[in-house]
């Protein structure tokens, strides 16, 4: 019982990482209809600037934890206007209905081995701000680092749900998210839109990389399977739906615990990809997702 | 306030406008009617900068506004009550009005007194005050009509095009309407009007053009084209 509440807690954080990665999915697809997907490289980079700030790599630390978050933001933010601005605009703008899937893995391409020349092939540890020593919770041993990305990963989601809600800015993004055309009526520069939802989706990513990598290791090659299962949660949840993506991320961070543990570590991975292909097969447009008749 | 001259625009290769001239002075209301496909909508969606056009130029005042991204023009001005109403189905109903008001809430154009235009246009149709919190998307057609319209007014707006306001409105609704059209002239609001209710269009404008397969047919003072035997024949339905 408190192997399971364990395996529980630790595969609702490993949940709440792929969540926001697929948050950072939906992000672009509701502004553009596009995908970055190197989100995968982003949450690499966030991690790995953050290990440099907060870490002894780079001759540091120079920041403790904490105030190496905002930097790290601001980070992925930026690197989210250059895949939008390299890889994406150029494809929206010729109307090209697939260039961007080439141009935005490229791109993720080349930012891994710029990776691996700064920061080498090895996989690196993270200091963790936590103590690392379990804390007991109904018998379970539960990391506190672990609720730190359940708490921060929540706070992070609710943080642009608030945004996209209460405020004109936000409201301008969801505008353009249903209707382009009407929402520059408004006077929205609805280019600009697009370029925020991929500074938000790298910077929900790099937000990620910091969040997990205490509790794995950090490396040029971190971001490649997180980024993908996120993508299949975001297909899970539904590309449209915030809900669906934590649920989604739940059932697939505990999936992969439990079966980790009480199968085998080598078929962790099986039962998330039964889980995408019954959803693709049973409800395409995911969980949660309302069904979307996509015309451009 | 508004001239456009020589504009041609195109869907792709079908080309749609072959020529269109037309002017809007301060304070008139300038009606464009014509049969369904001649243009009308694109010679709008020209204009608020939804299509780019071919060729031909567009001014607003002294400024040529051709060609420029539709939230530049919106910000210089022009509000746009698109065909279809285009609501956004997702948010409320203030929510949709504050777009509207989106350049002046971001200084893209003087703020001025947003909340309290917001109670005019709420004054202005009492429906939608009743449903103010109400999603958009759950608003009936002629209420989102009403919306689409109040909210291109939250822009306070220089031109204001209002594209077939009375679309799929019941009768008595369709004459609240023109009288909401009636009661911006009255204010002074400049606007160009495309209607399927011609006669009645005809009857609050100052002016008017006819259009047919991408060209100005007929143009001249509401009052001469309403006793036009032409234009009466194809768009007044002969009677009326
Ligand atoms: N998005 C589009 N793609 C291709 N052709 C279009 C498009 N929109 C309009 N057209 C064509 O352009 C022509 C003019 O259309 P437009 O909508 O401007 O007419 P309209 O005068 O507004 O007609 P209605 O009274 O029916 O609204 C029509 O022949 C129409 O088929
Ligand atoms: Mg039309």
């Amino acid at each position: 019982m408190a192997i399971l509440l364990q395996l529980l807690m630790s595969g609702i954080a490993l949940g709440m990482i792929y969540a926001v990665i697929a948050f950072g999915y939906q992000s672009t697809f509701a502004t553009s209809g596009t995908l970055n997907f190197g989100q995968g490289e982003a949450l690499m980079l966030g991690a790995l600037v953050g290990l440099s700030l907060a870490g002894t790599v780079s001759g540091g630390p120079y920041l403790n934890y904490w105030l190496m978050l905002p930097p790290v933001l601001l980070f992925g933010a930026l690197q989210g206007v250059v895949v939008e601005r390299i890889a994406v605009r150029p494809a929206i703008k010729t109307k090209s209905e697939f260039g961007w899937i080439m141009s935005t893995i490229a791109l993720g391409i080349i930012f891994r081995n710029v990776a691996e020349n700064i920061w080498g092939r090895d996989d690196l540890p993270f200091p963790s701000p936590l103590p690392t020593d379990p804390i007991h919770i109904f018998g379970a041993s539960v990391l506190p680092m672990e609720l730190l990305v359940v708490v921060g990963a929540l706070v992070m989601m609710l943080g642009v749900e608030f945004f996209n809600r209460r405020t004109i800015y936000g409201k301008a993004v969801v505008a353009t998210s249903t209707d382009r055309d009407a929402a520059g009526l408004m006077g929205i520069n609805t280019s600009m839109v697009i370029t925020f939802s991929y500074a938000l989706s790298s910077m929900t990513a790099a937000f990620a990389g910091v969040l997990i990598a205490p509790v794995t290791l950090t490396g040029a090659s971190m971001g490649a399977v997180l980024g993908l299962k996120a993508f299949a949660v975001a297909i899970i949840g539904g590309l449209n739906s915030g809900l669906g993506v934590v649920v989604g991320g739940i059932l697939l961070g505990v999936a992969e615990t439990t079966t980790g543990f009480y199968v085998s570590t080598g078929y962790k991975d099986v039962p998330g990809l039964i889980l995408l292909l019954l959803v693709l097969s049973v409800k395409p447009s995911g969980l949660f997702g309302k069904t979307t008749i996509k015309k451009v | 306030m508004l001239k456009v001259e020589n504009l041609t625009a195109a869907y792709g290769k079908v080309s749609v406008l072959h020529g269109v001239s037309l002017t809007v002075r301060k304070g008139q209301v300038v009606t464009l009617i014509g049969s369904n496909g001649a243009g009308k909508t694109t010679t709008m969606r020209a204009i608020s900068g939804m299509l780019v056009p071919a060729s031909g130029t567009i001014r607003l005042g002294q400024q040529d506004i051709t060609g420029l991204p539709a939230h530049r023009i919106s910000r210089l001005g022009v509000a746009h009550s698109p065909e279809g109403r285009r609501v956004f189905p997702t948010q409320t109903v203030r929510d949709n009005l504050l777009l509207g008001a989106f350049s002046r809430l971001t200084f893209g154009r003087a703020r001025g007194d947003v909340e309290g235009d917001l109670e005019r246009a709420l004054d202005l149709f009492p429906r939608l005050r009743e449903r103010k919190d109400q999603l958009a998307g759950t608003l009936s057609g002629g209420e989102q009509q009403m919306l689409a319209m109040a909210r291109a007014l939250m822009l306070k707006p220089e031109v204001l095009l209002l594209d077939e306001p009375s679309m799929g409105l019941a009768p008595i609704l369709v004459e609240e309407v023109f009288h909401i059209i009636r009661r911006l002239k009255e204010e002074g609001m400049t606007m160009l009007l495309v209607e399927q209710f011609a006669a009645a269009a005809l009857g609050v404008a100052d002016y008017g053009y006819v259009m047919e397969n991408g060209r100005i047919a007929v143009e001249g003072p509401a009052v001469q084209l309403q006793d036009d035997p032409k234009v009466r024949a194809a768009y007044l339905g002969g009677g009326h």
